[in-house]
């Protein structure tokens, strides 16, 4: 580990003028993944700017029926269990959940799950030579590596790692917005657009800007979302990244038709994958399982595996057909 | 049954309170003053020379007190690595002493070692030492390794090529039923919550004391004090507790001798405490094995044939060869012929070392699978089918089992089980929408006894304190063995300090081959015999002891506590009053150390029975193991809690064996791509099932005076081929190499 220097800021404006005037800084959330990329020597900042203090621990119901607004300190195990989210987005309390442990998830925070790193071996082990994430034009270690946990979808020749959050799937089906604050003001990024694809900039892994704090996470009201399910497979039974993972709400009138659906893949991108094709596949069919699978076809049919994660393809038609069948069941 | 026969007390662990409450130390927690530490350099390509080392920024980083390298190291020579490990010369599998030369042997290797004052000034100045490399080809896989295959004759004097009976002809039989699969298990890594982990502190030129987290603190002082070359005395080895070690802390790896290389280059004490990821590379791991099982039956089940063939992995810096046909086909069932080949690879990677039942563990997952799918092809009970082919008599070496229970394990078993309600038919079962698979095999470990001594000072309170150098692996000896000297020597369990982990004590053999209890048990028991023999000389001097002027032969403990005429009774007096009327405050009685005769008239295993569900969705495939019962035959159970325990353990670990455990390599580098617990999975709580664990037979007072055969290792034996076999039962689908992840039944 680097030797660093720690402050502790007092207010997002503190935050955000400290990491402007450093630009080898970085704040420090749960730092559950942070601290250990630091111990491993993959991310080496010069200082740690400590936002834990800063008032965004809330989680409020917006105004005129407008959704929910998730502070970006509230603990992924506080997001969990609140009464609204189980309630109106039983996905994302599931998500949640399902991922890392119950002493990973009291210390991790909304902000830096949203910016937790890929679990690639390569990028994640700096003994290795050739990672692109890394150390950009070094190569891509993985691709004629050990690639079990990598992408099938929108990866690039450069980079086919995945990015491992269970929240983010969640998130990205239920079209959340980020807040983010900088030198220059508020700014909020549609959750589409605020993971990338690594095309031949692996090592950028968001469109968040370096000297950016993300202060809040908007969930529109999305009243099919209280039918909405986080299928997560995985190598055991608890305390695995999902090999793939889906994220399913569905809108089914009284015939069970499918008036509208949001699905969304884990594990098998460079981001969240929202699955479009599929929910253009779904939207009008009747909710049963040929069309979930017609639906799964249509998502995976650009998909490509390699030679330990070939068995992604398969396994990702099956969870979105399987999630799909829970939510459509869901009375 | 008779458990009352065989059961011990269910004791508490004596060492529970010191444990949960933080008082218990393991090595690396103790504090010597001035301590600094040691963060190590890896290789990180498998096969070259170093070409040059520069720690010029290193160096001048804070605190810095030493870099050890080939460039500097003090040398320790050689100490002798390939001595027998009975012999009490310690047991090193990776035979070549750290920092020796400029060569690289595998990825992973140690290059260079910084000590600083405190760990995150050597972590980081580690980061800052360049070493460069003239990298060679490497050899990673079996095949790339096959001009250098070899096939070892025996390992540790047993013989692993084996060969009984016309195995051909059984082969080439029409009229017999014939099974041959191949089948694959891969890397695994122990993986211990502790990791391993030596402070090493020179109080002069020749007198080193080393805390170390071993399975065998009397092999590590004669590895390092002949290393050194120093009267063996002079090295101490202290290890109270261990926080786990299933093999990989028997031997000694680089880590010791470079803790104590370091500790001489820097002039202060020297902390190193191995990283979670050099756990994957530095301390040994069980080697892949590939097994090829034929085996021909008659139709009626008999067994004609068994052919086991094993090739394996091993370094080029050591030997270490995983025995998997010899120590399961070698010993399991009666069959008229035998044949068994094992050939070992030697590659460019970590060299393997003994896990958890090595050979025992991957050989039975063979072989008993092959059995399922005999009994498959047969179209019998796979129980059946065991029973028929009982071996009342070892197989090879053709002499009687003793204290055999193993019909018993199978049909208590089958009956906890509910086995009779088994539909044979693969994917037969459903509990809703979840296939149902129930699958069994069997267990067996070798009971291995060595040589070791005791000491036991009796206070005239009546309490008494004991020491022998062994060791608590976290299993649980402590209590054992404080239960067996409460037994033997006649005192209150509560009255008993039982003492461990420390070379200064009697000597204790390697924690390994679940021979402890076995071992310092008989110990104890010739140690009670002397302590009564003390007392007994004492009494019959005293004029005024009612056992005055008795012939000492005839005087023997008639009850707790007390010695008296073995022919009358009436005739006796206590520990306490024989002490204090001489006006002793306290006696001590040590025994010498023995070298133990194998009885050859007679072939000693433990036995058991596994029986184990899965429940399996049938669209997202992953194996959920829901119940296990396990039946165990092992002689005596000291203490009931602990040995459980064991059990337990060991088969939770075969489930991971089954169905998660691997350890991969980047196949470019030859580095384990896999290097930490979250990436490498063992069960979780959430992936163990309830374990219903019973015992059976009687104690084996033919293997040793205590009845028992040990228990450390056969939990796991087995177990991976019960939870294959229930997949197959489930699903219809028989994978054959290991671990069972759902893309294998996609
Ligand atoms: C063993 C293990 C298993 C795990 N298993 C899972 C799993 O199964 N599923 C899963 O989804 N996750 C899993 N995780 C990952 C875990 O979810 C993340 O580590 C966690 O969410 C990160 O949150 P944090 O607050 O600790 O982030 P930190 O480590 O503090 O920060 C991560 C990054 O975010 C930045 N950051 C933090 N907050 C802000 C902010 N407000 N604005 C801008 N930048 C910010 C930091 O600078 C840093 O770059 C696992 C982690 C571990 C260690
Ligand atoms: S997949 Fe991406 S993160 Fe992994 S080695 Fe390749 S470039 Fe690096």
């Amino acid at each position: 580990m680097n030797p660093f220097a720690y402050t502790r800021a007092a207010s997002a404006d503190d935050a955000v003028n400290g990491i402007a005037a450093k630009p080898r800084a970085k704040f420090l959330g749960g730092g559950t993944n942070l601290v250990d990329l630091m111990k491993m020597g993959v991310e080496a900042p010069e200082t740690l700017i400590d936002i834990n203090r800063l008032p965004l621990a809330q989680i409020e119901q917006l105004p005129n029926g407008g959704g929910v607004r998730i502070g970006a300190m509230v603990r992924n195990s506080d997001l969990a269990e609140h009464a609204l989210i189980k309630s109106s987005y039983p996905v994302l309390s599931e998500a949640l959940l399902s991922g890392a442990s119950p002493q990973l998830r009291n210390m991790a925070t909304v902000g830096g799950n949203l910016l937790q790193r890929t679990r690639c071996y390569y990028f994640y082990d700096p003994a290795f030579p050739a990672c692109n994430k890394r150390n950009p034009g070094s190569g891509c270690g993985a691709i004629n590596g050990y690639n079990r946990i990598h992408a099938i979808l929108g990866q690039s020749d450069q980079c086919i790692a995945t990015n491992p959050s269970d929240m983010c799937v969640a998130l990205a089906a239920l079209d959340a917005v980020v807040r983010v604050r900088g030198p220059k003001g508020e700014r909020e990024i549609p959750f589409a657009d605020f993971h990338r694809l690594p095309g031949d900039t692996a090592n950028i892994d968001t469109n968040l800007a370096p000297d950016e704090l993300i202060t809040a996470v908007d969930l529109p009201a999305i009243p099919f979302a209280a039918r909405s399910h986080y299928l997560k497979v995985r190598d055991r039974a608890s305390y695995a990244f999902a090999l793939v993972s889906v994220a399913a709400a569905l809108d089914l009138d009284s015939s069970q038709q499918i008036k509208a659906a949001r699905v969304a893949l884990g594990g098998v991108a460079h981001k969240p994958w929202r699955a479009r094709k599929a929910e253009e596949e779904l939207t009008g069919k009747t909710a049963d399982e040929l069309t979930f699978r017609a639906a799964a076809e249509a998502e995976l049919a650009a998909a490509r595996g390699y030679k330990h994660n070939i068995f992604k393809i398969e396994l990702a038609k099956r969870a979105i057909t399987q999630a799909l069948s829970t939510v459509a069941a869901v009375s | 049954m008779a458990e009352g026969n065989i059961l011990g007390p269910a004791r508490n662990r004596v060492d529970g309170k010191a444990k949960v409450t933080g008082a218990a130390k393991y090595s690396v927690e103790f504090e010597v003053p001035k301590c600094a530490y040691a963060w190590p350099v890896d290789s990180n390509i498998a096969k070259g020379k170093i070409t040059g080392i520069d720690t010029s920024a290193a160096q001048k980083s804070p605190g810095v007190l030493a870099i050890v390298s080939h460039l500097n190291a003090p040398k320790p020579k050689e100490p002798g690595a390939k001595e027998s490990r009975d012999s009490g010369h310690g047991i090193r599998n990776e035979e070549r002493v750290p920092f020796a030369d400029n060569e690289v042997h595998y990825a992973g290797q140690y290059v260079a070692l910084v000590v600083a004052q405190t760990i995150e000034q050597a972590r980081h100045a580690a980061r800052l030492v360049r070493v460069s490399y003239a990298p060679e080809q490497p050899l990673l896989e079996m095949e790339e390794a096959e001009h250098r295959a070899r096939k070892p004759s025996k390992n540790h004097d047993e013989n692993v090529q084996l060969k009984t009976g016309n195995v051909d002809a059984a082969f080439a039989d029409s009229s017999l039923t014939r099974i041959e699969q191949t089948y694959s298990t891969p890397t695994e890594t122990h993986n211990p919550i502790e990791m391993s982990g030596t402070i090493a502190a020179w109080e002069a030129d020749d007198k080193l004391t080393l805390w170390d987290s071993t399975q065998f603190v009397k092999g590590v002082q004669s590895i390092v004090s002949r290393a050194w070359n120093l009267p063996t005395e002079n090295v101490r080895v202290i290890c109270p507790f261990v926080g786990g070690a299933f093999g990989c802390k028997g031997a000694v790896w680089p880590h010791v001798l470079a803790a104590a290389m370091a500790a001489k280059a820097a002039g202060v004490p020297v902390k190193f405490h191995v990283r979670r990821q050099d756990m994957f590379t530095s301390i040994g791991h069980r080697t892949p094995t590939q097994q090829k099982v034929s085996l021909a039956a008659t139709p009626d089940g008999k067994l004609k044939a068994m052919r086991h063939v094993t090739n394996t992995l091993t370094s080029t810096v050591g030997q270490f060869t995983e025995s998997a046909g010899a120590r399961s086909t070698g010993v399991m069932y009666a069959s008229p012929s035998i044949w068994v080949e094992e050939t070992v690879f030697p590659v460019n990677m970590s060299t393997p070392t003994f896990m958890r039942a090595p050979g025992e563990c991957p050989g039975s997952y063979a072989l008993e699978c092959a059995m399922d799918e005999l009994a498959y092809a047969l179209k019998m009970d796979p129980v059946e089918l065991r029973i028929i082919n009982h071996a009342d008599n070892h197989p090879v070496k053709n002499v009687p089992f003793s204290a055999k229970h193993l019909k018993e394990c199978y049909q208590v078993g089958a009956e906890k089980f509910g086995w009779s309600k088994r539909n044979p038919k693969p994917a037969s079962m459903r509990d809703g929408e979840l296939l149902v698979g129930w699958g069994m095999a069997t267990k067996t470990y070798p009971a291995h006894i060595q040589g070791a001594a005791a000491r036991v000072t009796l206070k005239a309170d009546g309490s008494a304190t004991v020491q022998c150098a062994t060791h608590d692996l976290g299993t649980g000896a402590y209590t054992a063995f404080t239960q067996i000297s409460s037994e033997q020597l006649g005192l209150p369990f509560e009255k008993i300090r039982f003492e461990l982990g420390k070379s200064d004590y009697p000597f204790g053999p390697v924690a390994g081959g679940s021979n402890s209890t076995a071992t310092v048990g008989k110990a104890l028991h010739e140690l009670a015999e002397a302590l009564h023999q003390t007392l007994a000389q004492l009494a019959i001097k005293d004029p005024k002891s009612p056992l005055q002027n008795q012939n000492p032969q005839d005087i023997s403990m008639v009850a707790p506590g007390r010695l008296g005429l073995k022919t009358d009774s009436s005739k006796s007096d206590t520990f306490i009053d024989i002490l204090r009327r001489v006006r002793r405050d306290s006696i001590i009685v040590e025994t010498p150390l023995k070298t133990e005769q194998a009885n050859k008239n007679w072939a000693f295993q433990s036995w058991g029975a596994d029986f184990v569900e899965v429940k399996i969705n049938p669209v997202l495939p992953r194996v959920q193991v829901t119940r296990a019962v396990s039946v165990i035959n092992c002689g005596r159970v000291v203490t009931f809690k602990p040995a459980r325990n064991q059990i337990i353990g060991g088969v939770n670990m075969g489930i991971g064996m089954a169905l998660m455990e691997a350890t991969e390599y980047d196949p470019q580098t030859g580095l384990p791509a896999i290097r930490n617990l979250a990436d490498y999975h063992v069960v979780t709580n959430a992936d163990a099932p309830v374990i219903d664990v019973a015992f059976v037979g009687e104690p084996d007072f033919t293997f040793n005076p205590i009845g028992c055969r040990g228990i450390g290792e056969i939990g796991i034996v087995g177990a991976a081929a019960a939870v294959a076999n229930a997949v197959y039962h489930a699903t219809g689908k028989r994978v054959r190499d290991l671990p069972i992840t759902l893309d294998k039944l996609i």
